[in-house]
Formats: C-alpha cells, structure tokens, sequence
C-alpha cells in the first residue's frame, strides 16, 4: 500500500497548473495596452490532442530530449489568435482576465487546503489517532 | 522558473504604466513650451508630444525557439517599453504678434499636445496599474497559502 495516494499527485498536479495559469494571466493583464498582443491560456494537452499529434513527430527518439520543458506537463500555453478587441490588434479582455484572476485564486486556495487536509489525516494515522 | 514570476511580470507592467503617466504628465506640463529644442537653422522648436511603444518581454530563447517551430507559446515575462517615440504631427499655430517666439507674420508654434488626449491616456494608464496591481495581491495571496501547506 502507498502511502501517498494518488490524490497528491492530482493536488500537485492541479497545484502547478493553477501556477502556470496565474502566470499566463498576470502576463495577459501586463499587455493590455501592448499594441498587437494575443491572449495567452493554459490548456489541459488532451485538449489539443489533434493539434500536438505532428508536434511528436520532431522527435525522432522517444529518448531525446523535448523541446520545451513543460512537454512532460499535462498542460500547455497556448495563444488566442484571430480576435480583436482593440484598434491595435490587441486581444486582451480586461474583465474577463480579472474575473480569471479570481477564479484561479480561489481554485489555488481551495486546491492548497484540500492537501493541508490530507496531509492531516495522513499525520491522524501515523499517531493512531492519539 | 522562479515562482515569483507571475509578482515580476505584474511589476514590469506597473514600471511601464508608470512611465507611461511620467510622459503624459510631461506633455501636459509642456503643453505651451515653446522653447524645447534648437533646430538645424538654429531656431527654437516648440515641445514634441511624446509617446511610449509598448512590446511584450518574451525574449527567451524558449519562446524564439516555439514561434520558430510552430510550437505552443510560453506564457511571457510581462512588458516592457522599447521606444519613446515623438508626434510627427504638425504643430499648432496661434496668432499673437506680440509674442516673443512669433514668426514674421506674428504665428507663433505650439506644441501638437491635445491635453484632453493626454488625460485619457493617464486615466487608462491608471487604470492599467491597478490592474496589476491587484494580480500582484492575487499571487501573492497564491504564494502566502502556498506556505500552509502541511502545517
């Protein structure tokens, strides 16, 4: 039996992509007055599966090295091509960045207690309760 | 990747609204300079508006290497101000004859700064700063509860 269940590496997981989500929105409210800045977003990969398939394909070796060294993550930036909000071609959507902020920042909070909570049950078990 | 990284994307941005609000701010103060720089006949030249360009700060070799590839982008390190550029619009021309820097037909030159322009700018730029300011508080109220993890 393990005694660190799976439910840590989900936390970490869930943990590192709300990190890398915070990055990328903290970068899109920086550029909201950068002429011709696109919109960056962290993804989940599964949902560009179709999309990251030829992107494999560089490597000749599974055993090479990637290049990115986020390619073992289960997530990915991407950017928003193709929409306009402002006259100078950039994309960021202030109110909805602020509401992502948010959002994110309880996600984080709620992801960090959850783990705070396993680690004290585990610690319960370890002392037998006592 | 440093985990203060989303505080120092945000502070690059607060460096360059700020600078941006320096400029705005100088415009207005310079709205009737007549007197700003000397020209290539020796005359004076009134004040030019100024303006910021603003560029993204994505200048690793990782993000060079992704557009190259056609790969997904990495998320940036925040912006920063690459140029101060001047106005090329044609000054504005008064008539008063009395005047010291009035031309031979009494017009005298002044600056091409629209100070209702300017005061837009400066609000959005306030506004851009608190923006940022608050995803400062977001990370770093991300990076304090980070903390209590295992207490």
């Amino acid at each position: 039996m393990k005694l660190f269940s799976e439910t840590f590496t989900l936390l970490e997981n869930s943990l590192n992509y709300t990190t890398a989500k915070n990055r990328s929105i903290s970068n899109n409210i920086a550029n909201v007055d950068t002429p011709g800045y696109k919109v960056k977003d962290v993804v989940f990969k599964q949902v560009l599966d179709g999309e990251m398939n030829n992107l494999e394909a560089k490597r000749t070796n599974s055993r090479h090295f990637p290049f990115t060294n986020e390619a073992n993550s289960p997530y990915t930036t991407v950017t928003k091509q193709g929409t306009t909000y402002n006259h100078n071609g950039n994309n960021v959507d202030i109110d909805k960045e602020m509401n992502e902020l948010a959002k994110n920042q309880i996600l984080y909070q709620a992801l960090v207690d959850r783990m705070g909570g396993k680690f004290r049950s585990l610690e319960n078990v370890l002392k037998g309760g006592n | 990747m440093s985990i203060f990284h989303a505080i120092n994307t945000s502070a690059s941005a607060l460096t360059a609204q700020r600078l941006r609000m320096d400029i705005a701010s100088s415009n207005i103060a310079n709205a009737n300079s007549t007197r700003a720089t000397i020209n290539e006949n020796g005359e004076w030249e009134p004040y030019r508006r100024k303006m910021v360009v603003f560029e993204p700060k994505d200048n690793s070799f990782q993000s060079f290497l992704n557009t190259a590839a056609n790969r997904p982008s990495t998320p940036g390190q925040g912006v920063e101000v690459s140029a101060i550029v001047e106005d090329e619009e044609p000054f504005k021309q008064m008539y008063n004859p009395a005047h010291p820097d009035a031309n031979d037909n009494g017009y005298v030159l002044l600056p091409n700064v629209n100070p209702l322009q300017e005061m837009v700018d400066l609000m959005s730029a306030t506004r851009s700063h608190e923006a940022n300011v608050t995803a400062i508080n977001a990370t770093k109220g991300m990076l304090m509860k980070a903390l209590e993890i295992g207490k």
